[in-house]
């Protein structure tokens, strides 16, 4: 029984299993816009500064800002699901400040970046748990007291400190080249950013993030382990988080708790730029990657004319805002 | 003054890409009944939305009282005496009774534009006197029971002296007993002078109220008949489009050995000692009471709760259903009782919705095969009979029907030998229903064992083989179809048990 | 069943009272164990001091109120905070002689403008309220950085009479508790006794209600956000007359204090509901908290994460006390 559809001849009508190329729904996409403004950002920095178009000033840059773009990845599987995380930035400081503190108070480095990482699991964790027993809260709401909480924390074992004196070998992660060319962490990006890719949109996992994002009551009919997938997505996003801050505390040489603060903001407007609905259910990690590098170059060249880091926050405050306001307007939004 | 208090001609509404109405025609009398009938998606809900000024229509007109009428808003609406009780309760949870009364009209001081609730209150409960409620006007709206919230919304319609009162579909998720007190008001309505236009798929309630009677199908106007004019075959026929022959269709088949068996099934606070077996091929029809524990006692078959004590064997064996992939993994599988929000990603394709429920099947360690899971999709839409272009077709683009078959398409994907069906006609309207009643009796014949709840007397004896009533979270009464009959089946699911 | 139910109206109402009265509750004997520890704590100067400090977050507190009942949440409220605070008082640095309520509706307009921005992305673009005001937070924050060039207003740019908006008194009471006392009083009546108030309430507790019912929910989710904007634009005039310098970074932060008093008071994040009466328990709660954790000796880096428990603490306990609500509700629906 069961199967014995399988034998059956019942082929009423023929339904075609065929793709058929769409022009125009080829063109119509967000990712062709993103390639275009990622072209327009690198003509306007070519313009701003004479040294920039080069494969040296080109590959440092990205040393600037794939820190953060590490928590885009997996902040891109959250928001697909409808939820948000403004907790990332505290977590990075807050990995970030013990891994230092218990560091200089002699705990060997490797083990110390064990716990860096493993406290980041631990604050998404805290996160997921709270979010799936607690459904009437939102993901805003519990996220936004957790990243008072975490930083407050770190606030406390530090205070108004400042911890580093990491050994050489720890600068290597933020500063290092590979053949003297290719920095180290863009190895290490292109690496994950390969793997969240494939995991969002060539595996079952992924595929369940969708669904959940677009129905979680359907998904939870379906036998998607709805709860289970949102704590491993926010535990996820803790584990970036903690990547992050150990690449960002590399790159600084030392640490305070007041380290990656407004990350959030970074974050999500990449991940929001690049055309992932914070109604949730759509998205594309290509589309977050073009913008992880748009975000990032604009910063970059908009550093080296010197403008103040205040007015590169107006722009990417207004970046964000927009992106989302021209989504609504040719997608719809569900709430209409 | 014209024979009719409201008349639309010639209403014309259309959304990017959808014609919701075309060119609808339609009268209502002063002081009448009149229902309003048609299938699923045929346009009732937006002829409604036009006449009380939600949507705008792009073409035709609208009469009050012989006047030609321009309804731009809700409020205009309400200001020229029209009222509407949306399908799905408009209230205010957080918010007193009295506050859902008068949203929007407060009685408020004429000089300071102070609200004075004292007089509200007081307003609110007579009127919900007037109605035979008596619940505390200041009490909260999310502690009332549906069919109280009805009554709310009704008492809303008269405080503003509506003339003309909308009800769209207010049966539907009511008991037999609140049906009829909702009966009894709008009958006390018509005394007083208002005119109703009454939404339902019930016939029941058709003939129960109403004088004249309207049918609208896919967008377009059918015509108006006195309900003592028109047999129910052609009223059918004209919602439809076709004719029904046989609304139950029992096909030929053989009842097997048993699949399942249950032994003193208990979840604390929704059912207690439930026992029953099941055996391949059979219709079990589970009915009661709305709130008799029947879709609590499902979801725990199914691994939605967790149930606390008690035994279920599957084919002899004992089991435990934890969670709901342990229930499919068995060969367990659920028509949830909301098709398109808990059965459907309507934003998805075909193939994706099918699949969902098979991830396992369509990959390896993991890694999606894009290629089997569209012949698995093609497979099993075809075999359901979907109709569609592609298994590339939204489904959102699909109609109620083909909807349907998709939910149970993705039944299918998985080794089936047991399927639950909540309320599976519940807001369907009669096409699609004598639809589904064909696919549960070919799973039927096919030998799927099939555990139905159901709350529609007709149903439960024209499709089930065995029949089980509970109350209060326990079953009152087991008897085979031949043995049932509808006063059986009531008394045992209103009796006290001793 | 009309017996049950007013049972059940009954012990709805008392959980709301349980909850008011356990927050009063909480506020004595905390008042009570910290006077324990210091005796300087309830005296009339510190009492004063405390009402003082916490006046300006519960003016912000009340316009979070409505934000939040219509289901939204405002974080760029501390921002917009720093920026009328920074223009206004370049403005008095300028022009001395700017007359002090010139300067209160000066600093309220500019908010009004910073907020009817918000409300329109939010209410107009269907902008996710926390999307749209941590954007707008970083665009504020950088305007004030642009136009005051990273520079403070110190309190010897300020005039006297500027100063004094703060630091007089009426009677005998500071200003500043005389203006939050006055907004409390006029909101008061606006949220309960106006049809414009109440329909706050029927946007947060259903929106699609509120569409068919003809209610401008888009106008409404405006307002809102206008008029919490309104009230940061005032709390900026007062913030950098009582602490007598403008920074750009002045009020980081100071939104989340803003929250955190609004949960504590019972606003719930879900929308719909809220009273001036919780709000006012919740927000001398957190007054308190701040103003007894250093007399106790608690360090201050200790107060963020005391914040964040807090909130934590706070949204949890009323999630649980509605999902026993809601249990009984339903048990009884069983019967």
């Amino acid at each position: 029984m069961g199967n014995n559809f399988d034998n059956e001849v019942a082929l009423n009508r023929e339904i075609r299993a065929e793709k058929e190329f769409n022009l125009k729904d080829f063109f119509f996409q967000w990712e062709w816009l993103l390639l275009l403004i990622f072209i327009a950002i690198h003509i306007m920095n070519a313009q701003l500064s004479p040294y920039y178009l080069n494969t040296y000033t080109l590959l440092d840059a990205t040393m600037t800002f794939l820190d953060k773009a590490f928590i885009a990845l997996s902040m891109t599987f959250v928001i697909i699901f409808g939820d948000i995380d403004i907790s990332v930035g505290s977590t990075v400081a807050l990995s970030s400040v013990i891994m230092a503190v218990l560091y200089n108070a002699g705990l060997s480095m490797p083990l110390a970046i064990g716990v860096c990482l493993l406290v980041g699991i631990t604050a998404g964790f805290i996160n997921g748990i709270l979010i799936v027993k607690f459904k009437e809260l939102s993901a805003v709401i519990i996220t936004l007291s957790t990243m008072i909480l975490y930083r407050g924390i770190a606030y406390i074992i530090l205070e108004d400190q400042a911890s580093g004196g990491f050994p050489m070998w720890f600068n290597f992660l933020g500063w290092g080249y590979i053949k003297t060319l290719i920095p180290f962490i863009l190895i290490v990006f292109v690496v994950a950013a390969v793997i969240f890719y494939l995991l969002l949109h060539k595996t079952t996992f992924g595929r369940k993030v969708y669904a959940i994002g677009n129905n979680d009551v359907a998904s939870l009919f379906s036998g998607v382990k709805v709860d289970k997938m949102k704590i491993i997505v926010f535990t996820l996003n803790g584990f970036m988080a903690a990547l992050a801050a150990l690449f960002l505390t590399s790159k600084m040489g030392s640490t305070r708790p007041n380290i990656a603060s407004g990350y959030e903001l970074d974050v999500i407007a990449m991940v929001v730029l690049g055309g992932v609905s914070t109604s949730g259910g759509k998205g594309k990690m290509i589309g977050v990657l073009l913008s992880i590098f748009i975000i990032g170059f604009l910063r970059y060249g908009l550093g080296l004319v010197n403008v103040p880091s205040q007015v590169i926050l107006i722009i990417i405050g207004a970046l964000l805002i927009f992106s989302v306001m021209v989504s609504n307007l040719l997608y719809g939004n569900k709430s209409d | 003054m014209s024979k009719y208090i409201l008349e639309l001609k010639n209403i014309t509404k259309t959304f990017p890409g959808v014609k919701a109405l075309d060119n609808v025609n339609f009268q209502l009398k002063a002081g009448e009944i009149h229902a309003l009938m048609g299938e699923n998606g045929a346009g009732k809900s937006t002829f409604i939305k036009v006449i009380t000024g939600v949507h705008q229509p792009n073409g035709g007109e609208i009469y009050l009282n012989g006047e030609k009428i321009n309804i731009k808003n809700p409020n205009d609406s309400k200001d020229l005496g029209i009222a509407a009780i949306y399908q799905h309760a408009t209230s205010y949870p957080h918010l007193s009774v009295t506050e859902n009364i008068f949203m929007g009209h407060e009685k408020i001081d004429s000089s300071t534009k102070r609200i004075l609730w004292e007089d509200m209150h007081k307003a609110a409960e007579k009127h919900l006197q007037e109605l035979g409620a008596e619940f505390d006007p200041r009490r909260r709206m999310s502690t009332l029971s549906v069919a109280q919230q009805q009554i709310v919304e009704i008492a809303k319609a008269i405080s503003t002296n509506a003339e003309i009162i909308i009800m769209d579909e207010p049966t539907a998720s009511l008991t037999k007993t609140e049906s009829e007190d909702l009966y009894r008001i709008t009958e006390k309505l018509q005394k007083i002078g208002t005119s109703i236009i009454f939404i339902s798929h019930r016939f029941e309630d058709m003939y129960r109220l109403a004088d004249r009677v309207t049918v609208l199908r896919d967008s377009q106007y059918i015509g108006t008949w006195g309900v003592n004019e028109v047999s129910n075959k052609d009223l059918i026929k004209a919602m439809v489009g076709r004719e029904i022959n046989q609304l139950f269709p029992k096909t030929e088949k053989e009842i097997g050995q048993e699949i399942m068996r249950v032994e003193n099934l208990n979840r604390k606070g929704f059912f207690k000692d439930i026992s029953f077996s099941l055996k391949e091929g059979e219709i079990l029809a589970i009915t009661g009471l709305v709130g008799a524990g029947r879709t609590e006692l499902c979801e725990s078959l199914f691994g939605l709760a967790e149930y606390d004590s008690g035994k279920i064997y599957f084919e002899n064996q004992e089991v435990k259903i934890n969670e709901v992939r342990d229930a499919m993994k068995l060969g367990i599988g659920y028509l949830p009782e909301d098709r398109q929000e808990q059965g459907l990603i309507l934003d998805w394709e075909l193939d994706k919705n099918i699949t969902l429920t098979a991830l396992d099947k369509i990959s390896k360690n993991g890694w999606i095969n894009r290629k089997k899971e569209k012949s698995i999709a093609k497979k099993l839409a075809e075999k359901v009979n979907v109709k569609a272009r592609s298994i590339f077709d939204l489904a959102k683009q699909l109609s109620g029907g083909n909807q349907q078959k998709v939910v149970v398409a993705k039944l299918l994907t998985s080794d089936l030998k047991v399927i639950i069906l909540d309320e599976p006609t519940k807001g369907v309207d009669v096409g699609a229903k004598s639809q589904i009643f064909e696919i549960m009796s070919d799973l039927a014949a096919q030998g799927y064992a099939i555990i139905m709840v159901s709350s529609e007397m007709p149903e439960v004896l024209g499709m089930g083989d065995r029949i089980l009533v509970m109350r209060n979270g326990e079953i009152t009464a087991k008897m085979n179809v031949e043995e049932a009959d509808q006063e059986k089946i009531l008394e045992a699911a209103m009796k006290e048990k001793k | 069943m009309s017996e049950k139910s007013s049972e059940n109206k009954m012990s709805l109402e008392r959980i709301q009272q349980i909850r008011e009265f356990s927050l009063i509750g909480f506020i004595v004997i905390l008042s009570i164990f910290v006077q324990f520890r210091n005796s300087n704590f309830l005296t009339m100067s510190n009492i004063d001091d405390l009402l003082t400090n916490t006046a300006i977050l519960s003016i912000l507190a009340v316009g979070m109120m409505m934000v939040i009942i219509t289901r939204g949440i405002d974080l760029s409220i501390g921002a917009n905070l720093a920026l009328s605070g920074m223009l206004t008082s370049m403005l008095v640095a300028r022009y001395p002689g700017l007359h002090p309520i010139a300067a209160l509706l000066l600093g309220t307009l500019i908010g009004l403008i910073s907020g009817s921005i918000i409300g329109l992305l939010v209410a107009k673009f269907k902008i996710l309220p926390i999307i749209a005001t941590l954007g707008m937070m970083n665009v504020f924050r950088g305007v004030t950085f642009l136009i005051s060039g990273g520079k403070w207003v110190s309190a010897y740019q300020m005039s006297d009479s500027f100063k004094a908006i703060s630091t007089g008194s009426i009677f005998g009471i500071n200003n500043l508790i005389l203006i939050a006392v006055i907004i409390y009083i006029v909101f008061y009546y606006f949220i309960n006794y106006t049809r414009t108030g109440r329909k706050i309430y029927a946007v947060g507790s259903s929106p699609d209600s509120a569409k068919v019912s003809g209610i401008d929910v888009t106008k409404i989710t405006w307002m809102v956000y206008s008029i919490m904007g309104s009230l940061a634009g005032l709390s900026g005039v007062l913030w950098v007359s009582k602490f007598a310098s403008a920074q750009s970074n002045t009020a980081a932060g100071y939104e989340l204090n803003v929250i955190a008093a609004c949960v504590i008071g019972g606003i719930s994040i879900a929308g719909g509901e809220g009273k001036v009466t919780g709000l006012i328990s919740g927000v001398l709660l957190y007054g308190i908290l701040e103003n007894a954790l250093p007399m106790i000796n608690v360090s201050p880096f200790w107060q963020n994460a005391i914040q964040g428990a807090v909130i934590l603490i706070a949204v949890i306990v009323s999630a649980l006390i509605k999902r026993r609500i809601g249990s009984s509700n339903k048990i009884r629906r069983e019967d």
